[in-house]
């Protein structure tokens, strides 16, 4: 059987939507229940969850092997569905672990001037001088802004005690 | 005392000078997010969250209510000329009034678009202020089995009325439930879902996850698809004026549109989807100009721009007397309010009157200052309109980052951002609607308390579940929602007129 093109990503995508229902549920199950009596139990709800969720995505697999995968959002039904373009995926997704990663380590003003310059690379925009120097003057002003008059917390990092 | 005292007190603490003050950065800075292309009001009002954080209450709401109406205004004007919509409520704004806009009215439309706003938000607004509180009085009479049945009802229409597959709204809900199960349980102190981190006993926090949803999901689903694929904005020439003309054809709309939408957003119907698509039908049949109908028609704008906006008022009605959303961007407010300690619900009138009528009276507040500002500065923002794609992105992204960490200042709440970010990404590719996650996430836990509660009233019978006349009629209700798809059929019906 041949299904529609994008229609082995969906399968793994619910696959793993399956798992995540049976991961909720093998949690549940092997948690130790406290000492006291409750009326109901704090693992009905949970498992109630899982196995919604499994059956569900179960019912959503095969309704996929008949052939009725999903349309992408922004596209109409019966559009071509190209691959993802795995490389400016890959430049968002590291500018974010970038922010991750250095927060706590460089200070606010660092990790966002770097995460904003990832995200302009992956937007494909080519100024790459202009763009670091916008970022770096924007995510200082941002950065002034809330620590100075909004009192909200951001660390500062290297440039701690300036 | 009556409500209109109430209201009036409200008025009196809204009116301060540095309250008003709130109220105006409120409207600049929620018309600046919600202009933004791909920003709708739901995730500017989550991106603008952090602003509010250390603000007294009080100023606050006011400023929230500013922000939640400017980021409406916002997308409308984007949704005319640039034809991005940022939810399905302005779907039909970008349809009819992106032509408007290619024929060179984008004046006419974007005037009527504000003042139907503004008529549409005033009216629904004192509705809102005279019957909430007796909403409230009758809910407090609510047990909590009836309360199981109403969320229950709430999430089945928000799951199957969004997006065109029933199955795939329920899967996004269990999901949201999901995320709202992990933590430490309330009452047994029991750890779900959390694997051994002590950061997660705490819980999810909501604000990152709704953000993250939208904006991280967004810039990696955009950067990875339709990287290339640029915009055109449509130049605006003149000023946003309408003539006599089209005053004698909007006012009707804006009329019908406001009271089709605000009863649609008391009711759990799904969001502002519905009411918009209703009321360009009904302008479309009582029209004297079929013929402009989808080449730009001003009613087209004018009511279902009316019934958007009503429907967002109409939906502070559940949210307010109930604790209940039934959009994203109620879920969002709720969210705001919990920030502040504020708990919608019933008992709200009693315990926090004076800062719910301040509230009310700052959306009125907001309503206006959002009329006299933003249709002379409608070319600022217009220009807002060509900041260029890989800058607009690398800020909502960063400005993402930064609530994420900033509203717990922990590192954790970035993993967890980062995390619903590809989430986020793989249910637009796999075309899962994304409202239905945010309600379990929010009313997932409540769901639990309440259902708890009524067992435990009931000593573990569950008969107690559908034992009163208001649970059955509930459960009625939603058999109905769920088995004979109606509204969705008209829905589909409808869709197809429009696209016609």
């Amino acid at each position: 059987m041949k299904l529609p093109q994008g229609g082995k990503s969906e399968l793994t995508f619910v696959g793993s939507l399956f798992l995540l229902g049976a991961l909720v549920f093998w949690d549940t199950w092997r948690i130790e229940l406290p000492a006291f009596n409750l009326t109901i139990s704090p693992k009905v709800f949970p498992y109630a969850i899982a196995t919604i969720l499994m059956v569900l995505s179960a019912l959503l697999m095969i309704s996929i092997l008949r052939g009725n995968t999903a349309t992408p959002e922004g596209l109409d039904v019966g559009d071509p569905i190209h691959k993802t373009d795995l490389k400016s995926f890959g430049l968002v997704f590291g500018s974010l672990l970038a922010f991750l990663l250095l927060i706590e380590r460089a200070g606010f003003i660092i990790a966002a001037s770097i995460t904003f310059f990832g995200i302009t690379v992956a937007f494909g925009n080519k100024k790459h001088g202009r763009a670091a120097i916008f970022g770096t003057l924007f995510i200082t002003v941002v950065y002034l802004s809330f620590t100075r008059f909004l009192n909200v917390q951001l660390p500062a990092g290297i440039f701690k005690g300036l | 005392m009556s409500s209109f005292n109430s209201l009036m007190e409200g008025f009196a603490s809204a009116l301060t000078l540095s309250n008003l003050g709130f109220g105006l950065l409120g409207t600049f800075l929620g018309t600046l997010v919600g202009v933004l292309p791909g920003i709708g009001p739901a995730l500017a009002i989550a991106l603008l969250l952090p602003i509010t954080y250390t603000v007294s209450p009080a100023s606050a709401l006011i400023m929230f209510a500013a922000i939640y109406y400017g980021a409406m205004y916002g997308g409308s004007t984007t949704s005319i000329l640039l034809n991005t919509p940022g939810e399905s409520g302005s779907v039909i704004t970008a349809l009819e009034g992106n032509k408007m806009a290619r024929r060179g009215q984008a004046g006419a439309a974007l005037a009527t678009a504000a003042i139907g706003s503004f008529v549409a938000g005033t009216i629904a607004t004192g509705i809102l202020a005279f019957t909430a509180p007796s909403i409230a009085d009758l809910a407090i009479k609510v047990g909590a089995a009836e309360y199981v049945a109403l969320m229950l009802v709430a999430f089945t229409t928000v799951s199957s009325l969004l997006g065109a597959s029933q199955l795939r709204g329920f899967i996004a809900l269990a999901i949201g439930l999901v995320l709202g199960l992990v933590g430490a349980d309330l009452q047994s102190g029991l750890a779900r879902l959390t694997f051994g981190s002590d950061a997660a006993l705490e819980g999810i926090e909501t604000v990152p996850v709704i953000v993250s949803i939208f904006a991280l999901g967004e810039a990696l689903y955009i950067a990875s698809r339709f990287k290339d694929e640029g915009w055109k904005v449509i130049p605006m020439k003149g000023r946003a004026l309408m003539s006599r003309e089209d005053w004698k054809r909007s006012w009707k709309p804006w009329i019908r549109g406001t009271f089709l939408g605000f009863p649609l957003g008391v009711v759990p119907a799904g969001g502002s989807e519905v009411p918009t698509f209703l009321s360009y039908s009904i302008e479309k049949k009582l029209t004297k100009h079929p013929e402009e109908f989808g080449h730009g028609a001003i009613e087209g704008v004018a009511g279902p721009e009316a019934a958007n906006n009503a429907n967002a008022a109409g939906a502070l009605v559940p949210l307010l007397a109930l604790g209940l959303p039934t959009s994203a961007t109620a879920a969002v407010i709720l969210v705001a309010f919990q920030t502040y300690q504020i708990q919608p619900g019933p008992t709200l009138f009693l315990t926090n009157g004076a800062l719910i009528w301040t509230l009310i009276a700052s959306l009125f507040i907001g309503n206006a200052l959002l009329l006299i500002l933003n249709l002379p500065l409608v070319r600022f923002w217009v220009k807002l309109l060509h900041v260029p794609r890989p800058y607009l992105f690398a800020g909502i992204v960063t400005f993402a980052l930064l609530g994420a960490y900033a509203i717990n200042t922990s590192v954790f709440d970035v993993q967890v951002a980062i995390a619903i970010g590809l989430v986020g990404f793989l249910f637009r590719r796999f075309g899962m609607p994304i409202t239905p996650l945010i309600l379990g996430l929010i009313l997932g836990p409540n769901l639990e308390l309440q259902f708890r509660r009524a067992l435990q009233i009931s000593g573990g019978d569950y008969s107690t579940l559908i034992a009163s006349p208001l649970s059955k009629i509930l459960y009625a209700v939603l058999f109905i929602a769920l088995f004979t798809p109606v509204i969705a059929r008209v829905m589909k019906k409808i869709r197809k007129e429009v696209t016609q």
